[in-house]
């Protein structure tokens, strides 16, 4: 009896050991919002991504050796559910942990993953602080506010604007500093703010503020702001309504089918993107495959955004050709002109920021008019 | 002085929706003692049901129809799934229900329909300015000024000329008279909830109008300032949650207005040290009722 148990015993020991020989999966946890403030961002990466997952397993996994197997966990855009959520991954053997589009839950999660020595990409958090504020297994997938700063304070520039109002709420970092670092590099570059006026999120109510804005003498050349829904909306419908016609810039935040709702109220406005699918691209051609797929165009270029993470995950994954967590981070951290749906992505040489190019995007008759797209002089981008 | 025109004239704007707001938790707490943290759910149906009517084809003044029918049906079946069972029980079972039905419909929302704001297609005559000598208002901000005044007289009408509003009266008064006088107590609750509905769904359908969209958790900012606006205005008085609105309103406008620039990013605490300031003075609030609710 005793003797069959130590056989049975010692059998089970020889299966597990001889299971590395069997394909590999990569575990890859996500800490990411279902539900709550973030899912708006977070659930839309979330289906690119998954897209791309599956594309990658139909093919018998990365480089035809590792699948990909995925334990998705809510963390109600909360930052110490985040934190909770990701020791919950790391226990359960993830090799690398996908965090919620915004810095605070990923500082969160990446406290844990950082000490676990496990790497960690943010779905879209923009802060350019965020890996500072972790260490080195801490990166995001998105351009930074001050890239998309520069893009814009360079385009104010060239457009011949003097002067400038930004309008800023201290309530998340994005809707503060991205406006602060626009102003930056504009007086940088020689041209003056002349006031910062400020909102609460949410609020929708911009009368005052806009009563100021009016009153303003001499009035500004152009008006910078981050915010976005609902509040953006309301700030252009109660500017416009008092009579002032600055013109407006924007940030990626109003990429959404709200803003082109909204019809002569945006015109001429120009903002920031992640991407923009001029005839030919990667991502006209994404767009088309996302459409056949689910049947409706995408209607935010954080779907693309979440597949790209895919393709850095693939690119990562095949030239450390292990899955051993600390190689992963290498093969993150040197990736080089990587060719994804919106534009080439670069980490080497960043702290985890990517190089990745932004689009400026101006409003015209309901539809998107290229201004430009690249990526901004280094010389111009404030540091952090 | 112009501008400190237009300003008060923004100011009677903003406290107008709080004030219906506000208005709107006041009637359900004056019966039954509930403060119903799922009112902003209400305006968030009202969002949907407005964007799903322009969607079916049906014109905006029929779509806001059925946004307000749905309101007030949503509010009512409220009450009958969720309220029902535990009314008369202690402040914190009510409370706690009202957060419970407001997080399970925000993820509702969120699965079912969709985590991303969904646009809704306004007028564009709606975009349009009205101007008075000096001063400008913007369309929503004039609509939202003459529909919180019709609305008020509306109510002010309903319960003192109804007998449905006569009730609701006396239920606030006192609940148990009213039951011995051989009112059915379901009927009156029923009916503060739909007039409930109606007022959140007026202020939803205003609140829609100003962003040109609809998101699941849409409802979260504006139930907060109507709680602060009833509380100033003393919790349970109808009139104080309207002077309560309008109060904050204006507190809230003339700050934005006139801080300096480098105190501006803390309004929002110096208007709710103000609040509290006159909560100091008058710990019942401003319109203060003495009688207890009982049920």
């Amino acid at each position: 009896m005793k003797k069959s148990k130590l056989l049975l015993l010692s059998t089970a020991f020889v299966a597990l050991a001889s299971a590395p020989l069997m394909a590999e999966d990569l575990v890859i946890g996500l800490a990411t919002a279902q539900t709550g403030g973030l899912a708006p961002y977070d659930q839309p990466n979330l289906a690119g991504l998954q897209m791309k997952i599956e594309e990658i397993n139909a093919a018998g996994g990365i480089a035809g050796k590792f699948p990909i197997k995925t334990i998705i966990k809510d963390t109600r855009s909360d930052s110490a559910q985040t934190a909770m959520v990701a020791q919950e991954l790391v226990d359960a053997g993830a090799q690398l942990i996908i965090t919620p589009c915004d810095a605070d839950p990923s500082i969160a999660a990446g406290m844990i993953t950082q000490g676990a020595g496990i790497p960690a990409i943010s779905f879209c958090a923009t802060t350019p602080t965020l890996p500072l504020a972790v260490g080195d297994y801490m990166f995001s997938n998105y351009p930074a506010d001050n890239v998309q700063a520069a893009m814009l304070a360079a385009h104010a520039i060239e457009a011949g604007y003097k002067t400038a109002y930004i309008l800023t709420s201290p309530d998340t970092a994005y809707t503060l500093k991205l406006p602060q670092y626009f102003g930056q590099v504009f007086a940088a570059k020689g041209g003056s703010i002349l006031g910062e006026g400020t909102f609460t999120m949410g609020q929708q109510d911009f009368g005052a503020e806009v009563t100021k804005i009016a009153a303003m003498d001499p009035k500004p050349d152009v008006i910078m702001t981050s915010a976005y829904e609902p509040d953006f909306p309301a700030f252009v419908r109660q500017l416009r309504g008092a009579g002032v016609t600055t013109p407006i810039l924007g940030s990626d935040g109003i990429d959404s089918p709200t803003t082109f709702g909204l019809g002569d109220l945006v015109e001429g406005v120009v903002f920031s993107t992640a991407g923009h699918a001029t005839a030919g691209s990667p991502l006209e051609a994404f767009n088309a495959k996302w459409r056949e797929k689910t049947g409706a165009a995408p209607d935010t270029i954080y779907i693309a955004n979440g597949y790209d993470l895919g393709n850095i995950i693939e690119a990562a994954v095949t030239a450390a050709d292990s899955l051993d967590p600390a190689a992963i981070r290498e093969g993150i951290a040197n990736l080089e002109n990587l060719q994804g749906v919106t534009g080439p992505i670069t980490y080497k040489g960043t702290n985890g920021m990517p190089l990745r190019s932004v689009s400026l995007v101006r409003i015209k008759a309901g539809d998107r008019d290229l201004v430009i797209q690249g990526q901004p002089d280094p010389a111009d981008i404030p540091a952090p | 002085m112009d501008i400190f025109l237009q300003q008060l004239l923004n100011a009677l704007s903003l406290g107008g929706t709080y004030a219906l707001l506000a208005l709107g938790l006041a009637v359900v707490f004056s019966i039954i003692g509930l403060i119903n943290f799922a009112h902003g759910e209400l305006m968030t149906v009202t969002g949907y049901a407005v964007c799903f009517a322009l969607i079916w084809g049906l014109p905006f003044p029929l779509a806001v129809i059925a946004g307000l029918a749905v309101a007030m049906t949503a509010a009512f079946l409220m009450e009958r799934v969720a309220f029902r069972p535990v009314r008369g029980a202690s402040g914190t079972t009510l409370l706690l229900t009202s957060f419970a039905v407001s997080a399970i419909l925000r993820v509702l929302f969120q699965n079912l329909i969709s985590a991303r704001p969904i646009p809704v297609a306004i007028p564009a005559s709606l975009s349009g300015v009205v101007t008075i000598g000096p001063l400008h208002l913007g369309m929503i901000q004039l609509i939202s000024i003459i529909v919180t005044l019709a609305m008020l007289l509306g109510l002010n009408l309903f319960l003192h000329r109804t007998m449905a509003g006569r009730a609701m009266r006396a239920a606030a008064e006192d609940f148990a008279v009213l039951r011995l006088m051989g009112l059915r107590a379901n009927s009156v609750v029923a009916t503060a909830f739909a007039i409930s509905g109606l007022l959140a769904g007026v202020a939803g359908v205003l609140w829609v109008a100003q962003r040109g969209s609809v998101d699941p958790l849409m409802g979260a900012l504006p139930v907060l300032k109507a709680f602060i606006a009833a509380i100033i205005g003393g919790l349970g008085s109808l009139s104080g949650a309207v002077a309560g609105g309008f109060l904050l309103g204006f507190i809230e406008v003339i700050l934005q207005a006139y801080l300096p620039e480098s105190l501006l990013p803390y309004r929002d605490a110096f208007a709710i040290l103000l609040v509290i300031a006159v909560l100091l003075f008058r710990p019942q609030g401003l319109l203060a009722r003495k009688t207890l609710v009982k049920l």
